[in-house]
């Protein structure tokens, strides 16, 4: 896939064949132009306390999606800073407030009906987690439209929390092993409800499945089994080594030792960190490519063709850039992002977009619960 | 001029002829014409083409070169982006107020109304609060298996609290931990570490230490903190949600800075208020000045380390130092030789409590480094 090419004229559009079309991404998205945004999204956010990240979400994604071309037409994303505002707000009395009184019923009459709430509360608060990523989602969908008509995301929220808290149990019950099943089931689930105006895009699971991804989950999951141990080898082997010259002489003038061993931990977790991430990046590059694979519309199919390396490469440089700049590159790294996964998505077989009649306008307010989790597809 | 236009209702393409008519911007397609009023439009340019919307017709666009909107237009809609910037200045100008109104409540409104809520707390409600958390801190930080040891501590503890007017029973009892501190729970409990004990030279330091704490349980400053500390937590994780990014973290650690710490106010009280119950005990308070005034000398040598906790939670030492030596007075000794003896071996048996098993595991902090430990915060050696 190659950027969009500037053209000075536009060309009629012409009618698609009966067939319908193919569907060509582009991207005109340069990431150097999401500096400026970086910045002042960034110093906005300190001024006021982060409430301004409602706003700047926005505005990031309005610039991310309008720079996303199919069939040369941009996206459009159509949300508003303060529908997000309103949704944390609403998440703040429908989530925080029932917490917050069980968690002060027993603390302070640690009375034997709080304590009882407090384990199904626990459970809810992972079902919440679920129902929240998947009220985003619909909210997301239904502020993109392309050719002016909207997405929308049919099904049920509550059900896909379902989905997740039992894809979390399973998941810790097989050691992590039903984990890529279950993230594509949870993507069929979200894809195969997902319609652009009327018309419905399928996730077929069969697709998705002939792409392998459980060969890249063994090599991550016993990869870092295998660096636990090596770590925890290396850790005591350090502190036995190093043991006697950390702990402080008898005046005092020699470093003391949990100084030392916090800088020497956080310098491991650094040093680390690139490793983990590249034993994982063969799964999640596997993950991407399946889950694209599933995708489906008319007869129009979609591949992604992300690499290992190269995704690993985009995440470690991402990360790094957040973390020396304290997070105030996050619009850059989203856009790289975008424009990376654009660039390798390809679609073949035709699709009939041009008989996509408009769809509902969708909720008033989003992703109240998805902020209050920390939960950001972008 | 040729465009693209989308009508709102299917994702038909229309093949469109545009111009512009004074203030309005026709829209010819095979269906027929369409017509927006210039101050209705919205135009989206992004590299080299533009997208236009109507504030009438909300879901309709049309897509056009940049080249030929450009000349089309001029700058007949420049006054939308003024008005676009005036707005989000509004809005900015709107939550940095609220911010700002956040700030305040959190640092100014908060410690003041802490004070008459802890006073009205009910005295249930502490204790059973007080009972919760000393269960949490059993877990970390041991109780000292001397028991002759807390009975002798636990009975200077009785001592001063005699005096004190409040309803909870204060119950001292050292507790294993590696910091040099002493805490005061909700409800009564005072926790006194084994460092702390080690570094008090005299049984009127620890004494002091302790009268100290107990003025605090007295005048209601623990419930205070708690309260004061969940105001300002709750406040700034309902500003910033469950967020996780760099700005949220960076506003909620500014809060915790803040936790548990009693303001200076409330540790000038506590002080004087030590030394009067010492002194309706009957008990020499001049222990304090000296233990607060070698805390601080410690602490300006830069030999601080997380070791000396007491400084760090009880902060401007000098000045209270200069205080309590001004309102020392002699009395009994708080213990007996033999009395002191026992108390400072009150925490020599092994303990088997999480800090000590992390130690023994990761082979830290082994018997031997402890005594250097605390020579770091000695400095008459």
């Amino acid at each position: 896939m190659t950027d969009h090419v500037a053209d000075d004229s536009l060309a009629p559009y012409a009618e698609p064949p009966l067939q319908g079309e193919t569907l060509a991404f582009s991207t005109t998205i340069e990431p150097g132009r999401f500096l400026g945004l970086s910045v002042k999204n960034g110093l906005l956010n300190l001024i006021t306390l982060t409430l301004y990240r409602f706003w700047g979400k926005t505005e990031v994604r309005q610039r991310v999606w309008r720079g996303v071309r199919l069939n040369d037409e941009a996206f459009e994303y159509t949300g508003r800073g303060m529908e997000l505002f309103i949704g944390f707000l609403l998440a703040l009395v429908v989530v925080g407030l029932p917490f917050l009184i069980v968690i002060f019923g027993i603390q302070f009459t640690q009375h034997w009906a709080f304590m009882l709430a407090l384990f199904p509360l626990y459970i809810g608060l992972f079902w919440l987690w679920g129902f929240g990523i998947f009220s985003a989602f619909r909210y997301m969908a239904s502020r993109t439209t392309w050719r002016g008509v909207r997405f929308q995301l049919k099904g049920s929220a509550a059900t896909y929390g379902w989905n997740y808290l039992f894809a979390l149990f399973l998941s810790s019950l097989t050691a992590g092993w039903y984990w890529p099943q279950a993230e594509r089931q949870l993507a069929s689930r979200v894809w195969d409800e997902l319609r652009f105006g009327d018309r419905r895009l399928r996730f077929r699971m069969d697709r998705s499945q002939s792409h392998g991804i459980y060969g890249a989950f063994a090599l991550g999951w016993f990869g870092t089994l295998f660096g636990y141990f090596a770590l925890i080898f290396a850790f005591v082997g350090v502190a036995m080594a190093v043991g006697e010259p950390l702990q402080p002489s008898v005046d005092g003038e020699a470093p003391v030792p949990t100084v030392l061993f916090t800088v020497i931990l956080y310098a491991m977790i650094l040093a680390i960190s690139p490793i983990a991430l590249l034993i994982w990046a063969p799964y999640q590059a596997a993950l991407l490519r399946s889950i694209a694979a599933g995708v489906t519309l008319d007869n129009a199919i979609f591949k992604l063709n992300v690499k290992a390396i190269p995704l690993w490469w985009l995440t470690v440089t991402n990360l790094f850039f957040l973390l020396i700049t304290l997070g105030f590159l996050m619009p850059w790294v989203q856009a790289r992002t975008a424009r990376f996964l654009i660039r390798r998505l390809e679609s073949t077989g035709h699709a009939r977009l041009d008989l996509a009649r408009q769809a509902e306008r969708g909720p008033g307010s989003g992703e109240g619960l998805a902020d209050a989790f920390g939960f950001s597809s972008i | 001029m040729a465009a693209r236009f989308y009508d709102g209702r299917s994702a038909l393409s229309h093949e469109a002829d545009v111009a512009l008519e004074g203030t309005e911007l026709r829209i010819r397609t095979a269906d027929g014409d369409i017509v927006w009023h210039l101050e209705d439009l919205i135009p989206e340019i992004e590299a080299d083409q533009v997208r236009v919307s109507s504030r009438r017709q909300r879901d309709a666009r049309l897509v056009l070169p940049v080249a030929e909107w450009t000349p089309l237009i001029g700058d007949r809609l420049a006054g939308q982006a003024q008005v676009r910037r005036r707005r989000e200045i509004r809005l900015v100008g709107a939550l940095t107020a609220v911010a700002v109104a956040v700030v305040l409540f959190v640092f100014v409104g908060v410690p003041v109304l802490s004070g008459p809520v802890a006073r009205a707390t009910p005295v249930d409600m502490e204790l059973r609060m007080g009972a919760n958390f000393d269960a949490q801190v059993a877990a970390i930080f041991p109780t000292c298996r001397n028991d002759e040891a807390q009975r002798v501590l636990s009975a200077l503890g009785d001592r001063i609290a005699a005096g004190a007017d409040t309803p909870f029973d204060i119950r001292v009892r050292a507790v294993e931990a590696p910091m040099v501190n002493a805490f005061a729970l909700p409800g009564g409990p005072v926790l006194i570490t084994d460092d702390l004990i080690t570094e008090a030279e005299s049984p009127d330091e620890l004494a002091a230490v302790i009268s100290h704490e107990v003025a605090h349980v007295e005048l209601r400053h623990v419930m205070q903190a708690v309260w004061r500390d969940l105001g300002i937590g709750m406040l700034l994780d309902l500003v910033v949600g469950g967020g996780t990014g760099a700005g949220q973290q960076a506003v909620i650690l500014a809060g915790q800075a803040s936790d548990l710490t009693y303001s200076r106010d409330a540790e000038l009280e506590a002080d004087a208020r030590g030394q009067a119950l010492l002194h309706a005990a009957g008990l020499s308070s001049r222990g304090m000045a000296p233990f607060f005034e070698r805390m601080a000398r410690a602490e300006g040598a830069g030999q601080l380390s997380e070791t000396v906790e007491f400084m760090n939670s009880h902060p401007d030492s000098n000045r209270r130092g200069r205080a309590a030596r001004a309102a020392a007075r002699s009395g009994q000794a708080a213990l007996s030789p033999d009395e002191w003896r026992v108390v400072k071996a009150t925490c020599e048996a092994p303990s088997d409590g999480p800090v000590d098993r992390l130690r023994g595991r990761l082979r830290l902090g082994e018997d031997a480094a402890l005594p250097d430990k605390r020579d770091q915060v000695r400095p008459d050696r």
